[in-house]
């Protein structure tokens, strides 16, 4: 299994696909970091976590868009002419699709580092600050659970069909739009900006309401459940 | 290993029935070749034969254990070839079969790609992408991952197609050599790569079985319903299945196969291709 996600990893990444996706994270990243988080969001130092959050928040539709990029190299039309080969090979099909998953979310946690490294790199250069243990909340809970999310739905839906995962590209753009109630205020980053405000307390530490985390607790529930489903589903479809 | 079918039938969700009862027995060694006009089922019956496919009717047992029950220990013994396949354009015919490999579960991964990339003549593009390759290599490099491990049971769909007839005759030794001690279903249209090497036939048509044996024995069936004739001396003959025209400086020489030869047609020995003309027109007229 080791040797299949070594060859995935490979495939997702090294290739001019990443290096392109990299270099568009990167300067949209630059982007939002002098443009926006430079400012500070509700009043708050540029490298609060809220300013920080609000940072990721606008980077997770590109993350999002780089994580089922990276799964339609397995479900592609041109992918699935591969597996008539792969399917008749005695690998079990869930440790196969275990490995392929692995390398994507490998993919996917390699792009969210380089977020994660370029704002690192941003308040050292600007602010010579370097507290970013105080950063680490705000980026599990802002980060981890849509992206595992969007593996286990962009694998499923890529698997029924291709084009769903296309399709379901565009959805945190989507949510930016939309006026989603506060629970859901992590999803347009919508949360960052106004929860910081009803505390009333200057450069408040990092908190979130409880309903909030229980979103994002269930969100992160069902990208696990659909991960754990999707290679049965793969076995079942062959039938 | 033996492999036998009983009773198969598959009927696809929209109500294609691709297979109708199908019974056969196949031992190693043996290299057999499956017969049949597209359409008739032959790459159906190889997907029930490498469980991509579930059977609607009737049981797969391989050696004596139903397939679907042992499906991974079957895998582990396969080598598979499909009709269409797609391959990891990124990477070298050597990472792609050191993949393979590995979802193989092959203990000597080296010596078995050093091996198969001799057998198919990649020597030369062992480094290459597979993107950069031709039809035929990318055909070679699919054979290639069909024969890694040495499996005992190969199932090969088309091998041959997009293969310069040189390679043609390479690759058709090549199984001939392969099945001496093992056993190999070789799924064709081209009649001259079976009549080569096959020693079994297995011919279907419209999801039946219509004959199992060996060549010499497909040949006898045929035997004074194949004849030639002048065409000018043909009238609205009814039954005469016409398999070959062939201009010449006296006319066009026609062959041609029935149930009942006309007396205007001179009989001749059939070839396995006119045999199997033969048995496909029967069961046409019938």
């Amino acid at each position: 299994m080791g040797k299949i996600y070594r060859y995935e990893c490979r495939r997702l990444l090294w290739n001019q696909f990443f290096a392109g996706l990299t270099v568009v994270l990167l300067l949209y990243g630059a982007l939002v970091l002098r443009g926006v988080t430079i400012l500070g969001v509700s009043h708050t130092a540029p490298f609060s976590p809220w300013s920080f959050g609000d940072y990721l928040s606008r980077m997770l539709p590109l993350l999002w868009l780089g994580a089922l990029t990276l799964l339609s190299f397995f479900t592609s039309p041109k992918a699935r002419r591969a597996e008539v080969l792969t399917a008749a090979a005695s690998m079990s099909p869930r440790r196969y699709a275990l490995a392929r998953c692995l390398a994507a979310l490998t993919g996917t946690a390699l792009l969210a580092l380089l977020c994660l490294g370029q704002a690192a790199l941003f308040y050292g250069w600007y602010f010579g600050w370097y507290g970013w243990g105080s950063l680490a909340f705000p980026t599990l809970v802002t980060l981890v659970p849509p992206l595992v999310f969007a593996m286990g739905s962009g694998w499923l839906l890529g698997k029924l069909r291709p084009w769903l995962l296309y399709a379901w590209m565009p959805a945190p753009f989507v949510c930016g739009l939309l006026p989603l109630p506060e629970a859901m205020g992590l999803w347009n980053g919508s949360f960052f900006i106004r929860y910081p405000l009803t505390l009333e307390r200057l450069d408040p530490a990092f908190s979130a309401p409880v309903s909030v985390l229980l979103v994002q607790c269930g969100l992160l529930a069902a990208g696990i459940g659909l991960l754990a489903h999707s290679p049965v589903k793969a076995v079942a479809e062959r039938r | 290993m033996e492999l036998k079918i009983q009773g198969v039938g598959m009927t696809y969700p929209n109500g294609k029935q691709a297979l109708k009862d199908l019974n056969l027995e196949l031992k190693s060694p043996s290299l057999i070749g499956l017969l049949g006009p597209n359409g008739a089922g032959k790459s159906t019956l190889m997907k029930l034969l490498v469980a991509a496919l579930l059977p609607t009717a009737g049981t797969i047992l391989v050696d004596g254990q139903p397939l679907v029950k042992h499906e991974r220990a079957f895998k582990e013994r396969l080598g598979y070839l499909p009709q269409e396949f797609g391959l990891f354009d990124e990477l070298s015919v050597t990472q792609f079969l050191d993949y393979m490999a590995a979802l193989k579960g092959l203990r000597q991964p080296k010596a078995a790609i050093r091996e198969v990339i001799e057998s198919v003549r990649l020597e030369e593009k062992a480094k290459a992408k597979i993107r950069t390759l031709s039809g035929g290599q990318r055909q070679r490099v699919g054979i290639a991952q069909a024969l890694l491990g040495n499996p005992p049971f190969l199932i090969l769909d088309e091998p041959t197609v997009g293969l310069d007839p040189e390679e043609r005759i390479h690759f058709r030794n090549l199984f001939s050599r392969t099945a001496q001690d093992r056993l190999v279903l070789l799924s064709t249209h081209i009649i001259e790569d079976v009549q080569s090497v096959c020693d079994q036939l297995v011919v279907i048509h419209q999801g039946r079985s219509l004959f199992t044996g060996t060549p010499e024995q497909l040949i006898h069936l045929a035997q004074g319903h194949v004849g030639v004739f002048w065409e000018r001396d043909a009238g609205q003959e009814q039954g005469l299945h016409i398999t070959a025209r062939v201009n010449t400086g006296q006319g066009i020489r026609c062959r041609a196969v029935a149930a009942q030869l006309p007396a205007f047609v001179k009989v001749e020995e059939p070839t396995l291709e006119d045999a199997y003309l033969y048995l496909l027109s029967r069961e046409v007229s019938a």
